[in-house]
């Protein structure tokens, strides 16, 4: 039942999220509007129902008109409680703001901003498919989550669920909003490369070293070139490449990413995002030098930041 | 999260009013036993300490349900199930420590707030309850409400006045169903009469001044003297006391009293019977029809099917006519002398020598308890095993059921058979609210005796105390004994006042209210068919009046607008083409940059801009109309721009 279920979600998943994004394509800013609300009852609202019945019962069979007039009582707060709870969530204006940034393997914090002209009571957000859930007994200014991020990239935040459940907890109303917001991840920054060679401190020790010690293993998408053939030859089984520490001597303060692919290029970029990060702190100019890309030589936290966007797309 | 003490407190505070209102179906230890809970309940969360751990109030809870189990015999199916349901909500009580194990709890006391009308259906306890229950409302929407939220009394009276409509509407409109299936009833000692009628008993009755029934009359209030309201048949004597004769309590034997040729005109009458716990109503003479709740049983009573348990109304037709004999297994019962009494048998033979045809016998028997030194009291003295005779030659003081019982005991040792009947006479009649109210000081016993295969009525306590009967039971008392009657408060007049419009109000109640049944709805149904084109127009014209209202209000609030009456004129015109136009730019700014996008329509857009600005900043009366004319002229063009600008979009 249990693996069924489990199954099962991915394909209502896809299904539900094709037909919210004809439904709702993403906007910077969305207002909840009848079109994007949903109202079931929860499972407490069935109970409750249950309890209707069971009282329509118990009066019809003792023909006792108060507990019918309670029944119908009951009833119609139930049906009433849809109107007010739609009314709770309704008129609430969810705005993008600017873009959230972070490394690969931290978190990062993104912010929505929200606004009515109403009060809004009991909301809870939270991003489909992730489990952070966030609680606002009264609406506040923004709501911000944070996502455990891994792979570098520019990301599009995934739909946020608005749910809530006041005022009786007999209806559940929520909606899925698809918002732009962007978030970055750039790369991690490689910590234990920046003693090796603290590229940005100065310059003439920015070179190669061409020692035996920068033997490493060959893994996919490490050049042919830099394969140490000799070796090969003794060990066929284990190719074994000469490793690029830093690159090539290059023009001081540039930061430069050779054309690599896989986890050379991410140790690359690793690399280059440290160099760029402490060249920023030391405050000399510097640029970038990718396989498609030059960033001019600048300095202050708008190019770093243009820098690292160009690393995260690399 | 945790719950607040005030919840509790108020939980406890509702489990505490629905112990306090099922107490009459539960067992005095059983209520002690949940009050106990509750106070402990209560001054725990007043001084903060910690709730009692689960295992230890399950360990209460079987205890205690075990304790119910044993009790279930006396205690019957519905009251243990409510039993249960209390000892559930209270436990849960007890160890509740979340919000979310609270929600369980709330939905208990909704149903245990409903099943209390089904032992109290007058009015002030309704209201009681109702109360309880938008307490126990109150604390479902603290659950699911912000912690510190205060309520807004505009926008719950705005739910309240949205909710109520529907409520009734539901209430009104939606069709009504007969019971499903047969339901336990609850066990509450009966009220009124019995099936033994002792001396004594009538005396213990009158005292009690709450209501029995009330009638409606479809015509005329029949006089007093007709208002003889039989409910019991006392058929079987011992020679003390009477008893409802055991062919009497089926359905079967003894049957059909009704008369072949049922002549007279029919009085029809509807009778609102409070909970007696009985099968037994009432009806005037012979009742021909009754509706369905009820049925004729033999010789003219009407029954209900189930112990009257709730305030019932059902609708009966009378004829005014004797009750017709059923056959010679009821003479034999009724000629039955019963042990003792020799002395009124002796008396009864040398009556009956004198007076042989039965109405004489009676009128002999009457003018007997008239002339001779009889007394109506209320506190007769005790009467032995031979109670007739020691009442007719010793104390020869007594209340109605002495007086009928001694009747009837003469005429059967005169050979005429003769029975004891027992129900309410008279009652106290509301011209205002158009209804008699009978209660139970109005119980009375008289006689009915056989003649011409009918049987005829005979009150004995006419003769003896003839005010009781045309007047009421107070005046023909002593003011002595009419203070055993009114004790302590009812005394007072003013509150007698009160109480009696509190019965009037509670008589619309029993009305409106419990009353209502499929044939109110029908009625309903119909009433908004036949005025189905009067109530649709005077909605349309309440619709219209508002729509009117609402129109001038918003005309009045309208912004004055102070664009000129060109500028206007050209938005109109443009209309969807104006999404495009940013908002720090001007309207002829717009046109002359569309102007440019569109090279075929140039020229006039181009012409339009300057009409515009002409109109607008020379605030020419001909400028407007050349741009009037103008836009006129291309309002083909204009169309195709505006439709060509939906197509991009």
């Amino acid at each position: 039942m249990f693996n069924l279920k489990q199954r099962l979600y991915p394909l209502y998943w896809r299904l539900l999220t094709r037909y919210l994004n004809k439904r709702q394509p993403a906007a910077s800013q969305v207002s909840l509007t009848q079109k994007l609300i949903f109202i079931l009852p929860t499972r407490y609202g069935w109970w409750f129902l249950l309890l209707i019945v069971l009282l329509y019962l118990l009066g019809t069979n003792y023909q006792n008109n108060l507990i019918l007039l309670l029944s119908y009582l009951l009833l119609s707060l139930f049906l009433f409680s849809i109107a007010l709870s739609y009314q709770n969530i309704s008129g609430l204006t969810i705005q993008a703001q600017k873009p959230a940034e972070s490394f690969a393997g931290e978190y990062v914090k993104t912010q929505l901003s929200l606004s009515s002209q109403k009060q809004h009571k009991m909301l809870q957000f939270n991003l489909v498919q992730h489990n952070e859930l966030i609680e606002q007994p009264e609406l506040k200014h923004n709501v911000s989550f944070n996502l455990a991020v891994t792979q570098r990239g520019k990301y599009q935040l995934p739909r946020v669920k608005i749910s809530s459940q006041y005022p009786f907890g007999l209806w559940r109303v929520w909606s899925y909003i698809a918002i732009e917001q962007i978030y970055w991840v750039y790369p991690a920054p490689a910590d234990h490369v920046a003693a090796n060679s603290s590229a940005a401190d100065n310059d003439a020790t920015q070179c190669i070293q061409p020692s035996g010690d920068s033997l490493a293993a060959y893994q996919a998408g490490d050049s042919i070139r830099h394969i140490v053939w000799k070796r090969l030859a003794r060990d066929p089984a284990n190719p074994v490449v000469r490793q690029q520490l830093i690159a090539p001597k290059a023009e001081p303060s540039w930061v430069v990413v050779p054309k690599l692919t896989g986890d050379a290029l991410e140790r690359a970029l690793r690399q280059a995002c440290q160099q760029l990060l402490a060249l920023e702190k030391s405050g000399t100019r510097y640029g970038l030098k990718l396989p498609n890309l030059t960033l001019a030589q600048a300095v202050g936290p708008l190019h770093l930041q243009r820098c690292l966007q160009a690393l995260a797309l690399c | 999260m945790l719950v607040a003490p005030r919840l509790l407190m108020l939980w406890a505070g509702i489990q505490l009013s629905i112990v306090l209102l099922l107490q009459q179906a539960f067992a005095l230890w059983i209520t002690a036993l949940f009050i106990l809970l509750m106070l402990y309940k209560i001054t725990a969360t007043w001084q903060g300490k910690a709730t009692l751990s689960l295992k230890l109030v399950n360990l209460l809870a079987a205890a205690i349900a075990l304790a119910l189990i044993v009790n279930i015999r006396q205690a019957g199916v519905l009251h243990f199930m409510l039993q249960i349901l209390l000892l559930a909500a209270s436990c849960r009580l007890l160890a509740l420590k979340h919000s979310a194990d609270a929600r369980q709890l709330v939905w208990v006391h909704y149903f245990l707030i409903a099943s209390c009308f089904v032992i109290h259906q007058d009015m002030f306890t309704a209201l009681l309850i109702f109360t309880v229950f938008t307490l126990n409302l109150y604390s479902h929407f603290r659950l699911f409400a912000p912690p510190r939220l205060h309520i807004s009394w505009r926008q719950t009276s705005r739910s309240i006045l949205i909710v109520l409509p529907l409520w009734l509407a539901m209430f009104t409109l939606f069709p009504r169903l007969p019971p499903f299936w047969q339901i336990p009833n609850a066990k509450v000692a009966s009220t009124g009469l019995s099936d033994t009628l002792d001396p004594g008993s009538i005396e213990q009755l009158v005292k009690d001044d709450s209501l029995a029934f009330r009638v409606e009359f479809n015509g005329e209030l029949p006089t007093r003297t007709q208002l003889y309201w039989r409910a019991y048949l006392y058929e079987d004597f011992n020679g003390r006391s009477w008893q409802v004769n055991p062919l009497r309590q089926h359905r079967s034997q003894l049957n059909k009293a009704l008369p072949q040729n049922a002549s007279g005109i029919g009085l029809q009458y509807r009778v609102i019977a409070e909970a007696s716990q009985q099968h037994n109503l009432f009806a005037l003479m012979l009742p021909t029809t009754v509706s369905n709740e009820v049925y004729i049983a033999s010789a003219g009573l009407i029954k209900s099917n189930k112990p009257v348990s709730q305030r019932t109304s059902y609708q009966v037709t009378s004829i005014n006519a004797p009750v017709t004999w059923s056959g010679n297994t009821e003479t034999d019962i009724n000629l039955q002398l019963g042990v003792g009494n020799a002395k009124t048998q002796v008396f009864a033979k040398q009556l009956a020598e004198q007076y042989p045809s039965p109405p004489q016998l009676v009128q002999a028997i009457a003018t007997h308890f008239n002339q001779q030194h009889y007394f109506y009291s209320l506190t007769p003295p005790p009467l032995g095993n031979n109670s007739v005779d020691s009442f007719m030659f010793d104390s020869r003081t007594g209340f109605c059921s002495h007086y009928a019982s001694a009747a009837a005991l003469i005429l059967r040792a005169a050979g005429i058979p003769a029975r004891v009947v027992g129900g309410y006479q008279g009652g106290d009649w509301h011209p205002q609210q158009g209804y008699l109210a009978v209660r139970q000081r109005e119980a009375h016993a008289w006689v009915e005796y056989l003649d011409n295969e009918q049987w005829q009525l005979f009150d004995p306590t006419a003769a003896v105390a003839p005010e009781r009967i045309l007047n009421s039971l107070e005046s023909a008392l002593t003011a002595e004994q009419r203070q055993l009657l009114f004790s302590g408060w009812a005394q007072f007049e003013l509150l007698q006042s009160i109480r009696l419009q509190l019965m009037h109000l509670d008589y619309y109640w029993s009305v409106w209210v419990l009353g209502f049944n499929d044939n109110s709805q029908q009625t309903l149904w119909r009433n908004l068919r036949q005025y189905f084109t009067t109530i649709l127009s005077v909605l349309a014209i309440l619709v219209g009046i508002t729509l009117l209202l609402f129109g001038l209000f918003f005309w009045q609030r309208r912004p004055t607008n102070l664009a000129p009456e060109a500028a206007v004129l050209v938005q109109h015109k443009l209309g969807k083409l104006l999404q495009a136009k940013a908002p720090e730019q001007t309207l002829s700014a717009f046109i002359q940059q569309l102007a440019l996008q569109q090279p075929v329509h140039q020229h006039w857009l181009l012409l339009l801009a300057k009409t515009y600005e002409q109109a607008v900043f020379k605030n020419e009366a001909e400028a407007l109309k050349r741009l009037q004319q103008l836009l006129k002229r291309h309002s083909k063009e204009l169309r195709a721009l505006r439709r060509g600008c939906i197509k991009n979009a």
